[in-house]
């Protein structure tokens, strides 16, 4: 009746979860809450700016003729696609001023800025003309002279092409070797958002294999958002192949231990009302859930199984399950608080994910507890076997009782962990912010090459100016650029790109519309030049055209170059943000990192990502370190609260303080640096190992009930080490490092919990 | 350095009509250097612009085409990069990545003075006329976008030497370019005389220097 109405409650909740629960993949949840300008700009850029949607295309296995026509038909296809923002592989045109915008063009240019437009400049420009007729171009420039007789088109088109572009065979993008075609493309999904992210990449895929037809030609795709997508599904993958191992092995272990099948499942229903109540709560109490916040909550809950397997393992047939729950109940209480109490740091550590982490495992262990107390023992039936009468058991408990008890411990343990921090000082922190979004080592290597090749902007460097409108901030932009070209020519830098160079602010485009002629004085002016010129003089109607529209045009802003090339260029150099406008200024090889920062001043912020997310990383951990602290001393009051003597308070607190130590050390001396993860790693094992200190503790010098604790804990070990040891030949960094760490906290806590808090049991 | 020396130096009459032989007629080792008159067509222009100076294909690879008159001018096509230095002027660079057009217009250039015909076939349906003694090259682009601006170009030759080249314009206009010629009569010489010159090359070593 009541496992009836239980296993329908529970039913009721996954149906609720399932329509309530919104996953999320932005892993700026799991990132530290900006302080500063510089922070904020930081954990906007990473994910949702035009760059980090950027994927870069390679193509070879073919040879390169054929790849380069591969590239210019599989292009075309993608910029058909909806998915794709743009797509680049070189065949493309520069982007230019659209038709109905070309009398702009006398408002953009900085042609005229030192001196005006006048008799001496036409003549010249006139004089120059001529010289480019009698040159092999003079065909293509035929039809432009008419209307822009100083080629200010060609001007602009080369100012808005700074950057070094790939090298090119037949008239597409392909890398240094002549080997690989290069495509950029920009999703229009965020790059951390791994729906949006999959289906491009299957889009990109299916085109692919069109285009492709019968050559041998193969695709690589790197990027930020294929990263995403590739440790979401690697993890996705994973999880789920470790799942059904792990299950397979709880069915077992669960079976030897208890020899009836009825408990197997029986552990499984606080587990599950542990996860429900998890998700349920934190769906409630959040906007959206984490998809890592799941994945994770769910390992950390899955402590959670211990707790009926106490109780299971204390069972007697002499004795009601109720009276049993009675007698576990204050071990396993003070176990779970503790282990919330932990917990309870991370709900205060200002990273959302970690907060929602916090809460998914809070809730689940107090459920899980609660449920083992009240619900299951009313539901258990009576135990197969006694383990006190276990004959192996019995053997093992007197194998055990002839180990020494190393009281040196106390002290060899901290003295050879010291001795390793000391020994390897260097690097006891991750502070890269790309290691806590784990992506393979062989990947960013690809990566970076790529984008060597592709010629893309530095990712490390950036200046960006901000200001209260859209011009301010051009405006801005404009009085950087004298130093900006100062240090391109320095050499502090390759180049560089801004907003204001497509897009000068309304006061300078004011300025030069100002400075134009006057239709009467330019077609006087334009006349005698030509005289002297071997040009027709009606020729030029079209230019006199255009300066004279020029003079009443009002300037140009965004919003009139929404859906033209530029907007797309603009797109990610100028953007507004909480009713704050940015303008990025987009570096290339950046050789002198010291004099971009000295270019800051005013509206201007330089912005070192790698310092500025170090910084980050750093502040982060102090803060969730603090919290620690404070959880800590919280965790020892309320051990103090229940064991009340010194003596048993060390007992308990030894074997999870020095597996804190035996585990710091080994990672040290593996040189391995801790990340946040390791961090919730360290606290999951220090639960652990409270629990089973508690345990052995409370079992005291009685040898049946030593003997049933002993069962408990080698079955609570066991499963848990099956699940850990599995995660930790995972090939997800994440998993990888909580695998290891938990997996040496359990070895280490079980066996420091044998030594040093259990009792000599009574002759 | 007599430049028309250095296009006789591999001279060889063969009968065969077909490209392959021509090419085999006017390959040169670099470097390679001849005169040149050119004279522009344009609706722009109030008369045809007349300019000359030489054209060479160094050892290095670069094509170097120097104006001397109306006013100097020296274009070095090296790779991808062109650079222009005009006098009194700093010099312009630009990448013919981006002007893909004239990139193929160039490497017609290059081909004719180095004699590589073959390649010109990837750009231009080539086709040849008349024979060893006289032939006639025409090279129609297969790009459409060239094909805007430039209806084909016909190179007439004698024996192992081309003698003028002649750009048509879908519109009319065009460009005839003389090598190691001299320069027709000194009168402004309507555009017909100079096609006429063009397209009826006298016999090798005639005209030149």
């Amino acid at each position: 009746m009541l496992l009836a109405a239980w296993c329908g409650l529970l039913a009721l909740g996954i149906f609720w979860v399932q329509s309530h629960l919104r996953v999320s993949a932005d892993l700026r949840l799991f990132m530290p809450s900006p302080r500063t300008e510089a922070q904020r700009l930081l954990i906007q850029n990473i994910g949702e700016s035009p760059a980090s949607r950027l994927l870069l295309l390679a193509i070879d296995g073919d040879q390169p003729a054929r790849i380069a026509d591969l590239s210019r038909r599989y292009g075309a296809a993608l910029a058909a696609r909806p998915e794709f923002a743009f797509v680049a592989n070189g065949a493309q045109p520069p982007p230019g001023i659209p038709e109905e915008l070309l009398a702009y063009r006398y408002l953009i240019t900085d042609s005229f800025d030192a001196a005006p437009l006048d008799a001496t400049r036409l003549a010249s420009e006139l004089e120059d003309r001529a010289a480019d007729m009698a040159s092999p171009a003079a065909g293509f420039l035929e039809d432009l002279l008419p209307r822009d007789p100083t080629l200010e088109l060609l001007h602009l088109a080369q100012r808005w092409q700074p950057r070094a572009e790939p090298h090119q065979v037949d008239g597409v993008w392909f890398a240094a070797d002549g080997r690989r075609a290069l495509l950029l493309v920009q999703t229009r999904a965020a790059a951390f958002d791994p729906d949006g992210q999959t289906q491009a990449l299957a889009t990109l895929e299916d085109q692919f294999a069109q285009a492709r037809g019968g050559s041998g030609a193969k695709l690589t795709v790197s990027g930020t958002g294929y990263f995403s997508a590739v440790i979401r599904n690697r993890t996705q993958y994973e999880a789920t192949w470790f799942g059904s191992f792990d299950t397979l092995g709880l069915i077992t272990l669960l079976w030897l231990a208890y020899r009836r099948f009825v408990f197997t499942i029986l552990v499984v229903l606080p587990l599950l009302t542990a996860g429900l109540a998890g998700l349920t709560v934190v769906s409630l109490v959040f906007d959206g859930v984490h998809g890592i916040t799941i994945a994770f909550g769910f390992t950390l809950i899955g402590v959670a199984q211990d707790y009926p397997i106490h109780l299971f393992s204390h069972l007697r047939r002499d004795e009601t399950a109720l009276a049993t729950a009675r007698k576990v109940w204050p071990p396993l209480a003070t176990g779970v608080a503790s282990t919330c109490i932990a917990y309870l740091a991370f709900l205060m550590s200002g990273v959302i994910g970690l907060a929602q982490l916090a809460c998914l495992t809070i809730t689940g262990l107090l459920a899980a507890g609660l449920t083992t107390r009240y619900l299951l023992p009313r539901i258990a039936p009576l135990p197969g076997s006694d383990p006190a009468r276990s004959a192996w058991l019995a053997r093992l408990g007197r194998r055990i009782e002839g180990l020494p008890r190393p009281a040196a411990l106390y002290v060899a343990i901290p003295v050879a962990a010291l001795a390793v921090f000391l020994w390897r000082p260097e690097g006891f922190w991750e502070n890269n912010l790309s290691k806590l979004t784990p992506v393979p080592p062989e990947l960013l290597k690809r990566d970076a090459q790529l984008r060597r090749e592709l010629a893309t902007p530095d990712l490390r460097y950036l200046l960006v100016a901000s200001g209260d409108s859209e011009d301010a901030v051009l405006a801005a932009l404009e009085g950087l650029d004298t130093r900006l070209a100062g240090a391109a020519r320095a050499g502090a830098i390759g180049s560089y790109e801004h907003a204001a160079q497509f897009l000068p602010s309304a006061g300078l485009q004011q300025k030069r519309r100002a400075a134009l002629p006057a239709p009467a004085a330019l077609a006087d002016m334009l006349e005698r030049a030509a005289a002297d010129s071997p040009f027709e003089a009606d020729v030029f109607e079209p230019f006199l055209a255009d300066v004279e529209r020029a003079r009443t045009l009002r300037p140009l802003t965004r919003a009139d170059l929404h859906d033209t090339p530029l907007d797309l260029r603009l797109g990610g150099e100028l953007f507004t943000r909480d009713g704050r406008w940015y303008g990025l200024i987009s570096l290339y090889d950046v050789h002198d990192p010291g004099a971009v920062a000295r270019l800051a001043t005013g509206p201007v912020t330089f912005l070192d990502l790698k310092a500025a997310s170090e910084q980050l990383v750093a502040a982060q951990r102090s803060h969730v370190l603090l919290c620690l602290e404070i959880a800590a001393v919280l965790l020892l009051v309320v051990i103090a609260v229940t064991l009340r003597k010194a003596a048993r308070i060390l007992r308990v607190l030894a074997p999870m303080i020095l597996t804190t130590l035996v585990i710091l050390a080994v990672l040290r001396a593996a040189d391995v640096s801790l990340s946040l993860f390791h961090l919730i790693s360290l606290v999951l094992a220090a639960g652990l190992g409270l629990d089973y200190a508690l345990f052995f503790e409370h079992a005291a010098d009685d040898p049946a009930e030593q003997q049933r604790t002993l069962h408990a804990l080698l079955v609570c070990s066991a499963t848990t080490l099956l699940v850990f040891a599995l995660f930790s030949l995972s090939t997800v960094p994440i998993l990888q490092a909580i695998g290891v760490t938990v997996s040496l906290g359990v070895l280490s806590n079980f066996l420091l919990a044998l030594l040093l808090t259990r009792e000599r049991a009574r002759a | 350095m007599l430049p028309s020396a250095l296009l006789l130096l591999t001279a060889t009459v063969a009968s065969s009509q077909g490209l392959e032989a021509l090419e085999q007629r006017l390959a040169r080792t670099p470097p390679v250097s001849t005169d040149f008159v050119e004279y522009r067509f344009s609706h722009l222009l109030k008369k045809p612009l007349r300019s000359s100076g030489t054209l060479e294909y160094r050892a290095d690879g670069v094509m170097v085409r120097n104006v001397l008159k109306p006013a100097r001018e020296t274009t070095e096509v090296d790779g991808e990069q062109v650079r222009i230095t005009r006098a009194g002027k700093a010099t312009r660079s630009l990448s013919l990545q981006r002007a893909p057009q004239l990139r193929v217009l160039l490497g017609s250039f290059r081909a004719l003075l180095q004699g590589k015909l073959t390649p010109l076939r990837q750009d231009f349906d080539v086709t040849l006329a008349g024979d060893a003694g006289q032939w006639t090259l025409t090279l129609k682009p297969k790009d459409p976008t060239l094909a805007k601006h430039l209806a084909r170009i016909d190179v007439y030759g004698r024996e192992d030497k081309p003698a003028c080249l002649e750009a048509l314009e879908p519109d009319g206009d065009g460009a005839l370019t003389l090598f190691a010629a001299a320069p027709p009569a000194a009168a402004p010489p309507t555009r017909a005389d100079i096609e006429r010159t063009c397209r009826t090359p006298a016999a090798p070593g005639a005209a030149a220097k």
